[in-house]
């Protein structure tokens, strides 16, 4: 094989992640033998994706996971097209946390290129799988027992894909049906070089601030917590009580007995993914409802519960035609800190100006570090988003309280994105809110694709209201 | 041949097997807890409830006890590929995948007996060793049929006619495989299931590109 060969089209991710190595073939094979997690070979192949495209695409993309990207360059769209297909078989083949960023990203509709983002938003619904063997061979080595042992059936093909693995089907020996996640062996060490590569790609990027170090280790922390089916089983079962409260919700049950760290059997959650069940035209009655219900799982969650089940893509919501909800993934949990809660609700609904002393009090409060005056620029971006993106959305007149936000509006989420991304810049801004943000833009992007109409301000109304109650403050 | 003589030649050849498997059986709890070269043969004799010669009978030496092992182990993996009726249609690697795991789990509870084979695998004169006539007729069982799977393979149009991949490649990989998976640490040994499944498909592509 000569060195300089590159395999063509991209339908053969595996020879091209092969031809990668081109040359240095044995050298990986040696070092994947000695070094236990192949970070080598794995650097390698982005490296190789890398300087294919362009100079630092996965550096790049993280930092638009956080930054927004103002001005396209229509130029770049051509090789947008053509990259997004090979990240996303590079990706898919990595199968790390990469793939999380891609998933991240492919939420940014408008930042990231529309042809592009048809290829990521692939990446969403579906990755590589496990052979069966594999998938049983893991199964056995996590449970210790095999699947025939512990289920009545079970489906050796899985039906859905993980991003750190697969699902497959199986009945419980009581006739329950069950999905069964099975996470790809040896993710985690795997994440913890991807990381150490990362890290080191983005250096430029942290040194200029743009990329701040708390937001990728925050990143890698949570994808890091997010290997651990464990601490997922527990977070269901979080969910499934405190969520109790709205009856359109359905939060799966966890079958412990045959769980672990990297296996997760819990009770089948009914629904389509958003991109199926907008396939059968749902009627404008059902947007609208299903829109609502989304929002008021959202605020129920950030203003009661003060925890957001927010691995902000849309893949993670099953939509039925009752109206009903299911939710899957409860791999990426973040606490709101009450003061954080206490900050949102008196800028929430703001009924006074923007520009008032009081207004820009509370900015300060919410964004600025405690002793530090926030810039004039970033008290800027906030009123400045204040005003022209959550007014928009949620009009904090209470004689506007019935009006309906049309979220097909293309305009606001572009309005948002490019706020955020500003305000992302600031500093000083808390992880906690670029959590925030990004869960938002889950949130927006799947309101704007189901062009739902929502009485946005009445939800929010009635969650404050009783978020304040319940705190028994102001 | 009477009826009744027949009968008993049949229940000798039965007793003669339990037996067997008993001594094998306590050989490899020994070699798990004190390891192959403490073992010696009266304690394995013991531990069987056999006379020490009896033993011998059955095997003359510690090795062919452990060669004996080893071939339960490759037939039971060729058997259960051959067995399985999903596997006929599924790629080459994930055979292969299929192959080497359940070797792995046949010896996984053997974990310590097997660093301790491999090393007397190296050892000149060893009856485990690489050129020894009992161990190479094993070996040589084993990649006749991988180099059946591969023929099949080739048949199915899975991978082109490779010229320079022989079974003996693939000897090599997996002993590679086999110090991985003695040297892994981790929990379940989910490195080697994943070095093992990456390393293959890597393989099989490289394979499908000449
Ligand atoms: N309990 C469940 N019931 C039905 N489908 C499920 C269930 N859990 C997961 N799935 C399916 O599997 C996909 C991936 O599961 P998810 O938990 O989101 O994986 P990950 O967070 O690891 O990417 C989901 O989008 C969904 O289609």
């Amino acid at each position: 094989m000569s060195a300089t060969k590159r395999p063509s089209g991209s339908a053969r991710p595996l020879a091209s992640a092969a031809a990668g190595l081109t040359g240095n073939v044995v050298g990986d094979m040696l070092q994947r033998l000695f070094h236990s997690t192949s970070a080598t070979g794995r650097a390698l192949r982005l490296a190789g994706l890398t300087a294919g495209v362009t100079g630092s695409y996965v550096g790049y993309m993280a930092q638009r996971m956080f930054l927004g990207v103002e001005g396209r360059d229509t130029k770049r769209r051509a090789t947008h097209a053509k990259t997004g297909h090979r990240i996303r078989d590079e990706l898919q083949l990595l199968r790390g946390p990469v793939m999380k960023v891609g998933q991240a990203l492919s939420l940014h509709t408008d930042l990231v290129p529309e042809e592009m983002l048809a290829e990521l938003t692939k990446l969403q619904m579906e990755a590589p799988g496990m052979h069966p063997s594999l998938a049983l061979a893991q199964f056995r080595a996590s449970v210790g027992r095999s699947p025939e042992q512990v289920f009545k059936r079970f489906d050796a093909e899985p039906f859905a894909a993980a991003s750190l693995g697969q699902v497959h089907r199986a009945v419980m020996r009581d006739g329950t049906c069950a999905a069964v996640k099975i996470q790809y062996p040896g993710i985690r060490a795997a994440i913890e070089s991807d990381f150490r590569w990362i890290r080191n790609v983005t250096l430029p990027a942290q040194a200029s601030g743009h990329l701040p170090k708390a937001a990728l280790d925050e990143m890698e922390s949570q994808i890091v917590a997010e290997t651990d089916y464990v601490r997922e089983a527990d977070h269901i079962e979080f969910f499934r009580t405190s969520l109790k409260p709205l009856d359109f919700v359905v939060v799966p049950d966890v079958y412990r007995d045959c769980s672990t760290d990297r296996v997760l059997t819990m009770s089948v959650v009914a629904g389509q993914h958003l991109d199926a069940f907008l396939a059968k035209h749902p009627s404008q009655r059902l947007r609208d409802i299903v829109g609502s219900r989304l929002l008021e799982l959202f605020y129920f969650q950030v203003l009661i519960l003060k925890v957001l089940h927010a691995d902000p893509h849309w893949g993670n919501y099953l939509f039925n035609d009752d109206g009903t909800i299911g939710l899957v993934d409860f791999g990426c949990v973040k606490q709101l800190g009450s003061e954080f809660i206490g900050r949102l609700r008196k800028s929430f609904l703001y009924p006074g100006r923007t520009d008032s002393p009081d207004f820009r009090r509370i900015v300060q409060e919410q964004f600025g570090s405690p002793g530090k005056k926030l810039s004039s620029v970033s008290q800027r971006a906030v009123a400045d988003f204040a005003e022209r993106f959550y007014r928009k959305v949620y009009p904090p007149d209470l004689k506007d309280a019935d009006r309906a936000f049309d979220f097909s509006d293309p305009g606001f989420l572009r309005d948002f994105l490019r706020a955020a991304g500003k305000l992302a810049r600031a500093k000083g801004s808390t992880t906690e809110y670029i959590f925030l943000v990004r869960a938002e833009i889950g949130l927006y992007t799947t309101l704007h694709r189901l062009k739902a109409r929502v009485h946005t301000s009445a939800i929010v109304r009635r969650l404050l209201a009783e978020s304040r109650k319940e705190d028994g403050s102001s | 041949m009477s009826r009744n003589s027949s009968q008993a030649a049949g229940r000798r050849a039965r007793n003669k097997e339990t037996t067997r498997s008993r001594i094998v059986a306590a050989a490899l709890a020994l070699f798990q807890v004190k390891g192959f070269d403490a073992t010696t043969t009266k304690a394995i004799a013991r531990k069987a409830r056999v006379a020490e010669g009896t033993v011998f009978n059955y095997f003359p030496t510690k090795e062919d006890i452990a060669l004996h092992f080893l071939e339960q182990e490759v037939e039971h993996a060729m058997a259960t590929v051959r067995a399985n009726k999903r596997l006929r249609k599924a790629p080459i690697e994930e055979k292969l995948f299929a192959l080497v795991q359940t070797q792995l789990e046949f010896l996984a509870p053997h974990e310590r007996f097997i660093g301790a084979a491999f090393v007397h695998a190296l050892t000149p004169g060893s009856k485990l060793g690489i050129f020894s006539p009992s161990a190479q007729e094993l070996q040589f069982r084993y990649l006749a049929f991988v180099q059946e799977l591969v023929d099949d393979a080739v048949r199915r149009g899975q991978l082109s006619a490779a010229s320079w991949w022989t079974p003996h490649v693939f000897w090599i990989y997996y002993l590679g495989i086999l110090l991985y998976w003695l040297h892994d640490p981790s929990p379940g040994k989910q490195q080697t299931l994943a070095f093992l499944d990456r390393s293959l498909k890597i393989g099989v592509a490289v394979l499908r590109q000449r």
